[in-house]
């Protein structure tokens, strides 16, 4: 009775999934070497293939190993440019695994087993419900972009990044304004919708889904603990 | 029993909608349709209901609304919803789920019932109401109509004894607006209450007991479904409402004139995400024809419309204009859309900015030209977003003529407008075609069609063929938007 058809790939209860961010914090702040760092990208990565998001994962991969060769590169320059990019490069690579994982964790799950989770661990409807409602808003953003891409190539405003940098002010402008139009009514509605079906209700919310802790979560929480012990105390392995 | 006594309400945050000394008591298993122009208050009424007024839509409101003798005031939100269900307008943005099952399951949860009955009562919506094919199925997946199926199938789990519904068939083809009435049969045989508020009113004479007729926030007239009927059509049309029977709505006879072939399909195939959906279209259109393009929800109407204007990739085949071969390119410099949410291609903070927005060297000349044919003369300095739905679609028109463009594509330009607004959009198509325009329509609106269209072209998966609008074709068209 699960809905095999619409979930592909492992599935991870959503409070591992907000440890599995805490420890990633942690370890990209604590890293401590570029070398380390890559190896972090790709356990993120492989945590990515293994929850279906196959295409994601792969590209998230490539954009970080390009990031990587451009440190290693600038490493090669002298004076205060290169001070400067590697400022820069640095709050990167602390960055870039974060902004990863919460990329496919937000990707991968569903309002109503956040709800439940979230329901498990006593959480106040205070904060879980306006966190649901931005999880659910995330997909239409996408289809409202589609729409803004095609009123944009209409109005001869192309959407790609070459025009970015020859008329920031306007191209940014075409993006924004419908796209926070849209965003402020979508929201109303959203909400308005999951109010009027009770969503504040108080009694500890049920599940259609069962929401569980299993084997696949322990493996995946015992690997990103691992990546992190292994940076705090075999350093040297990694120099 | 629903009571309304002495209401007087105003939206803190908007003009329109308010009301004014409402009275109105409807008993259990009464069920009432609320209609009236746009912004009458007929939405407000639902919205007093479900108590989303005052919590969600704060104004200044006077007098008192009962449920079962109780004031709906004194109850949290949460309590409501266990008696009273709503369904809206917009099926994109009524779901919270990604796939079916566990959206229907949804208020049930809500409710705290266990997971055993949660499986029973979703078993047994989906057995009711006959949705079988919608079980499982991943939300983004389905048709606007499918949606919104799914959306009175997580109301009706709940097994409310109100239904309160706001424009439920505004997004839904005909077959779709069918299935919604047969849906709303089964609730009422099973005698619960049910108000809904709606435009499209055809659909609802023989489930209605009550009709109530709004007018600027207040009641001007209670009817029953019979006495309604009667009422001749110049009349109901003044009272800005539509038509209570589809098939005494007839094509509008026009000259039809052939014009010179200027756009040319030649077996023009088109596929999305891999899979085909239209095969060999074959199609010529003159300067001025107005061509609709009926079809099922999801049958491939926008892809099609998407796809003449360039914006679409993958299709075979040849497009000419004027017997020159158009490329993707060209045909988006030739052509514009007026898409159904107009807001998305509004950019600018003037109605007389966004007329030469992204035009380098913008001809003043013609933007105030053009500005004036359309009736926008007046509201040059206004903000796009302080302007109605009906002036927004004209603003996204006169953009298209400053532009140049000749092709012009209008997605759902209708739904969810009242008779008013309806016979707006219908005049500022026929001045376009009076320009020599070709203009593609895509709708389910029958009354519009037989307005404004010279053709109708029917796409539902595979070859689409082409039926004049006539009155010679009346049985054809009558047929193609599920008229019986």
């Amino acid at each position: 009775m699960s809905s095999k058809k619409v979930r592909s790939g492992l599935w991870i209860d959503p409070r591992t999934k907000i440890v599995l961010l805490l420890l990633c914090v942690l370890t990209a702040a604590m890293a401590p070497s570029l070398f380390y760092e890559i190896l972090l990208v790709c356990l993120v990565s492989v945590f990515g293939l293994s929850c279906g998001k196959i295409r994601y994962a792969l590209i998230g991969m490539i954009v970080y190993m390009i990031f990587y060769f451009l440190t290693l590169a600038t490493m090669q320059l002298h004076g205060s440019v290169q001070v400067m990019l590697v400022a820069f490069f640095g709050l990167v690579h602390k960055v870039y695994p974060c902004g990863f994982l919460s990329g496919i964790i937000l990707t991968t799950t569903k309002t109503g087993e956040f709800l439940s989770a979230m329901n498990r661990s006593h959480i106040s409807k205070k904060i879980v419900v306006p966190i649901a409602v931005m999880l659910r808003h995330m997909p239409t953003i996408r289809e409202d972009w589609r729409f803004i891409k095609d009123a944009m190539k209409m109005r001869d405003v192309s959407p790609s990044l070459k025009n970015f940098l020859k008329y920031p002010g306007m191209t940014i402008e075409c993006i924004y304004v419908p796209l926070m139009m849209a965003a402020s009514k979508t929201a109303d509605e959203l909400t308005i919708a999951s109010v009027t079906r009770g969503i504040e209700n108080p009694k500890p919310r049920t599940s259609f889904i069962q929401v569980r802790f299993g084997i696949s979560d322990l493996i995946v929480f015992l690997c990103f603990l691992a990546m992190f012990l292994a940076g705090q105390f075999c350093k040297g392995v990694f120099l | 029993m629903i009571e309304l006594k002495d209401i007087t309400f105003s939206y803190s945050s908007q003009v329109n909608g308010g009301l004014h000394d409402i009275n109105l008591t409807i008993q259990n298993g009464e069920c009432i349709l609320l209609c009236g122009g746009s912004g009458c208050g007929k939405t407000t009424i639902t919205r007093l209901i479900n108590g989303l007024i005052p919590r969600f839509y704060p104004g200044n409101l006077e007098g008192n609304v009962l449920v079962d003798h109780k004031n709906v005031d004194d109850f949290p939100m949460y309590e409501l919803a266990e008696h009273i269900g709503s369904v809206f307008q917009n099926p994109r943005t009524q779901f919270f789920n990604v796939d079916s099952d566990s959206e229907i399951a949804f208020g049930l949860e809500n409710e705290a019932r266990p997971p055993k009955e949660l499986r029973e009562r979703v078993n047994a919506t989906i057995e009711k109401l006959g949705i079988q094919s919608l079980r499982n199925r991943s939300l983004h997946e389905l048709s606007g109509g499918e949606k919104q199926k799914v959306a009175f199938a997580s109301v009706y789990a709940m097994n409310p004894n109100i239904y309160l519904l706001d424009e439920p068939s505004s997004n839904l083809d005909m077959d779709a607006i069918e299935d919604l009435r047969k849906h709303l049969q089964l609730i009422k045989k099973q005698g619960k209450t049910i108000l809904i508020a709606e435009h499209r009113l055809y659909y609802l004479m023989d489930i209605a007991d009550r009709i109530v007729f709004f007018e600027q926030g207040e009641i001007k007239g209670i009817y029953t479904p019979e006495d309604f009927q009667k009422i001749p059509t110049f009349k109901r049309e003044a009272m800005r409402l539509r038509a209570t029977d589809l098939k005494e709505v007839h094509p509008e006879i026009s000259e039809v004139v052939q014009p010179v072939p200027l756009l040319k399909l030649r077996d023009v195939s088109i596929s999305y995400k891999k899979k085909s959906v239209l095969k060999n279209i074959n199609l010529t259109a003159g300067p001025g024809e107005v061509i609709g393009i009926a079809g099922h929800n999801g049958a491939g109407k926008t892809t099609f419309a998407r796809a003449l204007c360039g914006l679409h990739k993958h299709t075979t085949g040849e497009f000419l204009w004027g017997g020159q071969p158009q490329d993707r390119k060209k045909r988006l410099r030739l052509s514009y859309m007026v898409m159904q949410d107009v807001n998305y291609e509004l950019f600018a903070d003037s109605v007389k900015s966004e007329c030469s927005f992204g035009i380098r060297n913008p001809d003043t000349a013609l933007v105030e030209a053009v500005m004036e044919k359309l009736g926008l003369t007046p509201y040059g300095d206004k903000h796009p977003n302080t302007l109605s739905g009906g002036q927004k679609q004209r603003l996204a028109a006169a953009v298209s003529m400053i532009c140049g463009k000749e092709l012009l594509v209008f997605d759902e330009p209708t739904s969810g407008l009242d008779y008013d607004s309806m016979t707006q959009v219908a005049d500022l198509v026929k001045e376009l075609a009076a320009l020599g325009k070709i203009i593609f329509i895509v709708t389910h609106d029958y009354e519009f069609v037989c307005r404004t269209c010279t053709r109708v072209l029917h796409i539902d998966h595979g070859e689409p063929c082409d039926i004049p609008v006539s009155v010679a074709e009346e049985k054809t068209l009558k047929k193609l938007f599920s008229i019986r």
